[in-house]
């Protein structure tokens, strides 16, 4: 235990499994590579821990049972502290009053109402210990109450929505255990974020959700490419017909008890207002399901503070957002419900193994010459775009002839170079969506060996197929995106005839000397930190190295 | 006398007070007596007894023990500090069952008037009361008690008061000097701890106490703190170290106050003048002792110190927030509270921390008890000593701890400590994401070189360390090689080394010192490759100091004007090439002397002009000084009175006078005036000779400031 509130668990130890598994309610996992995992206390992890029923006694008492060294006190009286927090405040249902924030503690209600914020939010005060609430501000006052550092628990309940059946069909499949944990957390703790790595199927913990709300439901996802899997994967799992299932989309927009429509359509605006607000309205909604929670744009959850009583549950590889608006997930969507580490999971054989490759290129003199002389703000594309990685991706490419293989890049003209110099489709923001579907079908079925994309790609297409991916940019060093381009290739795949599981190669391309190399450093660091064995080979050594790889 | 009565009173516990006042009540008496008028065991009274004859409290007259005169005028408190509040007893008292019978025989009103006197101070005013009556004849309660004797007249020491006298207070009280037992210490609300986390609650402060002030030091010792005027230190540098140790600003101020009184920190001038706060030189031999070493010298400090550094940040009683170093920042009352505090949780049960919640107020209580007459501030006192005590790590989850008992003892805490202290461990596990965990503290050699060549992630009982590339850069530039960095993770890492690390550590190689800096004063540079190869070859240029950076560059350590004539010399034919690349044509300018400033004198017409209206105004001036020089009669100034008559009489002969007047600058100057009239101390005048219609020509002048008058003809 570190004085940076830092837990650090030394994997090897024979205690190591017992003590993740103590820990893990309350520690956010940060980085786990191969010897020692770094897990951190955060407020949020505390009070992630107090929803879940955890209390301060039980993580004080956890931390000194598993810790190696004395504990130093003042930790452990702030963790006390923290977890004291949640919780002195209360949502509740008033048979009279409709609903009330009420407090155990009388001065901290009164710091409370004393708040600026917070005070529009509030309605009179009906005894010392509680105060109305404007029914509409349910999800504004968690926000700021948050903010403030006195979450509230919430136990105004949900309304049921309009009851709509939907069950799994278990044919031929069954939930995995951590699916159905996952999806029974959710529902015991009536609103919350999963966290699952790519691959590891949340599509299923989204329906099996469904099957505990029986009730019509709204699926929000990033794409419309999302979109179409979603429906199909809820006809294959669900009893849902195609039928029951609309799409709210850019092109089309449908609304039916099961509705799926994107993040984009709803945060279209025109004249200054949502046109497709009234899509919350639309039906009483008994579940609302977000997809790619750490995406989830700004004014989503402005509107998702309106919903606060229907059920939410949120889905996502990582709570890690690059804006850092976690405290408004935990506050607004609700506390993380379940989580589990990608390497348990592949463990399991449910997501593949990778093996992550930086392939370092030099750029040839002239133009570390212009790269040297140019503006800054053009440096990364100049760097990411070099010729010599071409060169490096045709390789690579015979390499794994006959390997499903995925060309990820960020600029369309050098796509379109590649597209050219591998005689490979390419799919970018501007092929129409049939096309895609076309072309990801192809490749799916194994029709198409290789494809070009750009960052279309990232999110939530599913292409088990896949084994390979070449990364040549990127959006400069986001982890986000290494974790989603990541995903994609986490998706296994059927054993080989001999029975292996096909083991993923993710290579990134990488101009040495550049800013290039600085933002590789970043994502590489992510993928260390999520415990991915990675190697940085120079170009001119790939052969060489070639049997290893 | 009284001073030092009131010194010892005030080391006394409230028992051995409620002893003496004991003592004082009765007057002259046996300790057999004593006992019987205090509710203490005989034997704790015996003990006390002895003690207060020790201190000299109390003698053993020859008519019997008494206290010592003037103690009783020092006991005061009330009953917090162990004074009872009864008067002493009379000489000619009654028997106390003849009192007792008296008393049960009172009216309620008459009874509940002696009760409320004697709990007030056993004085009362007489009021409309009459004195002398008999019992019969009484027709108030306080008549009553007057004619029962209850109440005796003050007499000379209490004139025109009543009093009760301690026997009567006595048998109010059954006999005895208070209701309550006075030998029964309050008890401290204590409950069992595990040893093992209490203790190891403690040692982890202590480590964390010792690596924060090293680590603060340090950090200090390179960018110091700027102190206040006050030589205190400010808020934001306080907010500063609070937020580089990752502590509270509370803690933050603790550790900067202990490393002060520890004289590890003191107080320099900054190379612009401003004081700052650095280390000492004694931090530098403090930071080579063990750590349980560096630990007992930290907590000897803190439990001799008067400081308060729980009060920084808090407003002071000027509505100021109290600065951390700040010299007044300290209260007498502190070291005792300490030891008051920690000796208490000494003498809890083995194991036995302070209960949660109820533990502190008792502890206060219980200090309050051993020491019942020290200043009102004690509760916060001994509240800051508990968490001070707690931060340090001389209590864990307020348990006093085993090296702690030592200190309170006096004893030295290190060896004990020592023991507690965690193994240091000889190597780190290296991961693929390039950090390097040290899981438990590593010996020190270990910890220098992995500083040089990886940045501290994390502190606590183990130590994570990074490695980026300016760390292994930072490494490279002390002189490390490449083949010392592989060699050195590979020693200490108990994993193999991940294959990014080695590639990060030749990668910084590969770039290191791609970019070479040096000195030189001047250069030389020629298309001409064999002609510089052949002034480096020439013997004569040895002294120049050449030296061949490219095949077409040379450079020297001699300065342009040097190298210049010394190349002409050897027969090159050098030209200087200017900052901007251009060739400067080297032609020699000519010397050339200054030319002598041209003067006035040059136009003869001019000069003879200003020359005579020099003369003619100077000789003006001669003039005008000798006409009032001769004017002036050789007694000079009239007496200081006199210059109000002179200036009078020369209004009334409307003549001129010189003044003698001081001006605001003080400087003494001589008018020729006109005197026009005189009036409220201010005379106006004419300047002598201005023109009727210059209206600026009339002028005041304060009389006083006139120091003389003389007529002038």
């Amino acid at each position: 235990m570190q004085s940076d509130k830092s837990l650090l668990l030394e994997v090897d130890h024979p205690q190591a499994p017992e003590c993740r598994k103590a820990i893990a309610p309350f520690a956010e996992l940060e980085r786990s590579p191969e010897h020692i995992h770094t897990y951190r206390l955060t407020p949020l992890g505390l009070w992630n821990a107090r929803a879940a029923g955890h209390d301060a006694e039980q993580v004080v008492d956890t931390l000194l049972t598993y810790s190696r060294y004395s504990v130093p006190h003042a930790l452990l009286v702030d963790v006390a502290e923290t977890m004291a927090r949640y919780g002195r405040l209360r949502l509740e249902k008033h048979p009279v009053h409709g609903l009330v924030l009420t407090s155990t503690d009388r001065p901290v209600l009164e710091e409370v109402l004393r708040a600026k914020k917070i005070a529009g939010m509030l309605g009179e005060r009906l005894d010392p210990d509680s105060v109305a609430v404007h029914p509409s501000e349910r999800g504004n006052l968690k926000q700021a109450l948050l903010k403030l550092g006195w979450p509230a628990e919430d136990y105004a309940g949900y309304v049921d929505g309009e009851a709509h059946a939907i069950d799994l069909t278990e044919d031929g499949w069954e939930l995995r255990t951590y699916q159905r944990e996952a999806a029974e957390s959710f529902w015991n703790g009536g609103s919350g974020v999963v966290v699952l790595p790519c691959g590891a199927g949340k599509t299923i913990v989204g329906a099996a959700a469904m099957a505990h709300a029986r009730a019509t439901t709204l699926i929000l996802v990033t794409n419309t490419v999302s979109a179409r899997q979603w429906k199909d994967e809820l006809i294959k799992r669900t009893s849902l017909t195609a039928d029951e299932i609309g799409e709210y989309s850019g092109t089309v927009k449908e609304i039916r008890p099961v509705t799926i429509a994107t993040y984009q359509v709803i945060t279209t605006k025109r004249k200054g207002v949502y046109p497709h607000l009234e899509l919350f309205d639309a039906r009483d909604w008994g579940l609302i399901v977000y997809d790619e929670v750490h995406l989830l744009p700004a004014p989503i959850f402005r509107m998702t503070a309106n919903l606060q009583a229907r059920r939410r549950i949120g889905l996502t590889a990582t709570l890690v957002r690059e804006d850092g608006r976690e405290g408004d997930v935990f506050s607004l969507i609700g506390p993380k419900r379940y989580d589990a580490p990608w390497k348990d999971i592949e463990a399991q054989g449910w997501i593949a193994p990778a093996d992550c490759i930086e392939v370092r290129v030099s750029l040839p003199d002239t133009s570390r010459m212009v790269y040297a002389t140019s503006e800054p703000e053009e440096r990364y594309r100049l760097a990411a775009c070099t010729p010599e990685k071409i060169r490096v991706v045709r390789d690579l490419v015979a390499r794994h002839q006959g390997q499903p293989t995925l060309v990820i890049g960020q600029y369309l003209d050098q796509l379109e170079e590649l597209s050219v110099a591998l005689d490979a489709p390419v799919i970018t923001g501007a092929t129409p969506v049939k096309e895609r579907q076309r072309l990801f079908e192809a490749f799916r079925t194994g029709e198409v060996g290789l494809l070009v994309v750009s960052k279309v790609a990232n999110f939530s297409i599913d292409l088990p197929s896949a084994e390979v991916a070449i990364q040549v940019s990127g959006s400069f060093g986001s982890r986000q995106e290494e974790a989603q381009r990541l995903g994609r290739l986490l998706r296994p795949g059927e054993p080989g005839p001999d029975g292996e599981r096909k083991v993923a190669r993710f290579y990134t391309i990488v101009s040495r000397d550049t800013v290039d190399a600085d933002f590789a450093q970043n994502r590489q660091r992510f993928l260390a930190e999520q415990g991915y064995a990675y190697r940085i080979v120079d170009a001119d050594d790939l052969d060489a190295s070639a049997d290893q790889v | 006398m009284r001073n030092s009565i009131a010194r010892t009173l005030d080391g006394l516990t409230r028992g051995e007070l409620s002893v003496l006042d004991a003592l004082v009540v009765a007057g002259q008496t046996t300790e057999v007596e004593l006992i019987s008028i205090l509710r203490a065991e005989p034997s704790y009274v015996a003990t006390t007894v002895a003690h207060l004859v020790d201190l000299a409290l109390a003698w053993e007259s020859p008519e019997g023990l008494r206290a010592l005169s003037g103690v009783a005028d020092c006991l005061a408190g009330g009953n917090a500090a162990g004074v009872s509040g009864l008067r002493p007893r009379s000489p000619g008292r009654r028997d106390t069952v003849e009192l007792e019978t008296v008393i049960a025989a009172l009216p309620r009103e008459a009874r509940s008037l002696l009760e409320h006197v004697v709990a007030e101070g056993g004085t009362a005013k007489p009021g409309t009361a009459r004195i002398g009556l008999r019992p019969e004849d009484a027709e108030t309660p306080a008549e009553l008690l007057i004619a029962h004797r209850l109440l005796l007249p003050g007499g000379s020491l209490q004139p025109g008061l009543l009093v009760a006298p301690g026997e009567v207070g006595l048998a109010l009280r059954a006999g005895r000097t208070t209701t309550d037992p006075v030998d029964t210490p309050p008890t401290v609300a204590s409950e069992a701890r595990s040893p093992r986390l209490a203790l190891g609650a403690a040692v982890g402060a202590a480590t964390d106490v010792v690596r924060r002030t090293e680590t603060l030091l340090e950090w200090w010792g390179v960018r110091p703190a700027a102190a206040l005027r006050t030589t205190g230190l400010g808020v934001r540098e306080l907010k500063a170290s609070a937020t580089y140790l990752q502590v509270s600003d509370t803690v933050a101020a603790l550790l900067v106050e202990v490393a002060a009184e520890a004289g590890l920190i003191g107080t320099r001038a900054d190379s612009d003048g401003n004081p700052v706060w650095v280390p000492t030189t004694d931090f530098d031999r403090w930071r080579e002792l063990p750590t349980a070493e560096k630990w007992s010298t930290l907590a000897h400090a803190w439990l001799a110190s008067a400081r308060l550094p729980s009060l920084v940040g808090e407003r002071g009683p000027d509505q100021k927030p109290w600065n951390a170093l700040t010299p007044e920042l300290s209260s007498s009352g502190m070291p005792e509270a300490k030891q008051m505090a920690l000796a208490t949780l000494a003498g809890l049960p083995e194991g036995h921390g302070l209960a949660a919640g109820t533990g502190l107020p008792t502890l206060v209580t219980r200090v309050a008890w051993e020491r019942p007459r020290r200043p009102r501030t004690r509760p916060d006192l001994v509240g800051w000593a508990v968490a001070e005590a707690a931060v340090l790590g001389i209590t864990g989850a307020d348990v006093l701890s085993s090296y702690g008992r030592v200190l309170v003892e006096g004893g030295d805490p290190a060896p004990v400590l020592a023991t507690l202290l965690p193994a240091p461990v000889d190597h780190v596990l290296i991961q693929a994401d390039l950090t390097a965990v040290a899981p438990g503290p590593l010996e020190p050699d270990l910890a220098r070189r992995l500083n040089q060549v990886a940045d501290v992630e994390s502190h606590g009982a183990a130590t994570v360390y990074r490695f980026t590339p300016d760390s292994v850069r930072r490494g490279l530039d002390v002189g490390w090689t490449a083949a010392e960095l592989h060699a050195f993770v590979l020693a200490a890492s108990r994993t193999p080394i991940p294959q990014p690390l080695s590639y990060l550590i030749d990668d910084v190689v590969r770039s290191f010192g791609r970019l070479r800096v040096g000195v030189a004063s001047s250069f030389i540079r020629s298309e001409d490759e064999a002609a510089l190869a052949g002034l480096v070859g020439d013997p004569r240029a040895a002294g120049l100091n050449l030296q061949r950076i490219a095949p077409t560059v040379l450079v020297s350590t001699l300065p342009i004007d040097v190298l210049l004539p010394r190349l002409r010399d050897l027969g090159v034919a050098p030209v200087v090439e200017g900052p901007d690349g251009v060739v400067r044509v080297g032609a020699v300018e000519p010397l050339r002397a200054r030319s002598a400033r041209t003067r006035d004198g040059a136009d003869p017409a001019r000069a003879a002009a200003r020359q005579s209206a020099h003369v003619v105004s100077a000789v003006l001036t001669l003039r005008g000084g000798d006409a009032e020089a001769r004017s002036r009669p050789a007694s000079a100034s009239a007496p200081g009175g006199g210059v109000l008559s002179a200036l009078r009489e020369a209004i009334e002969r409307r003549g001129a006078v010189l003044i003698g007047f001081t001006d605001n600058q003080g400087v003494v100057s001589e008018r020729a005036v006109l005197p026009l009239s005189v009036e409220g101390g201010r005379l106006t005048a004419r300047d002598q000779g201005a023109p009727d219609d210059d209206l600026d020509a009339e002028r005041t002048y304060a009389v006083h400031r006139i120091s003389r008058v003389v007529p002038v003809a």
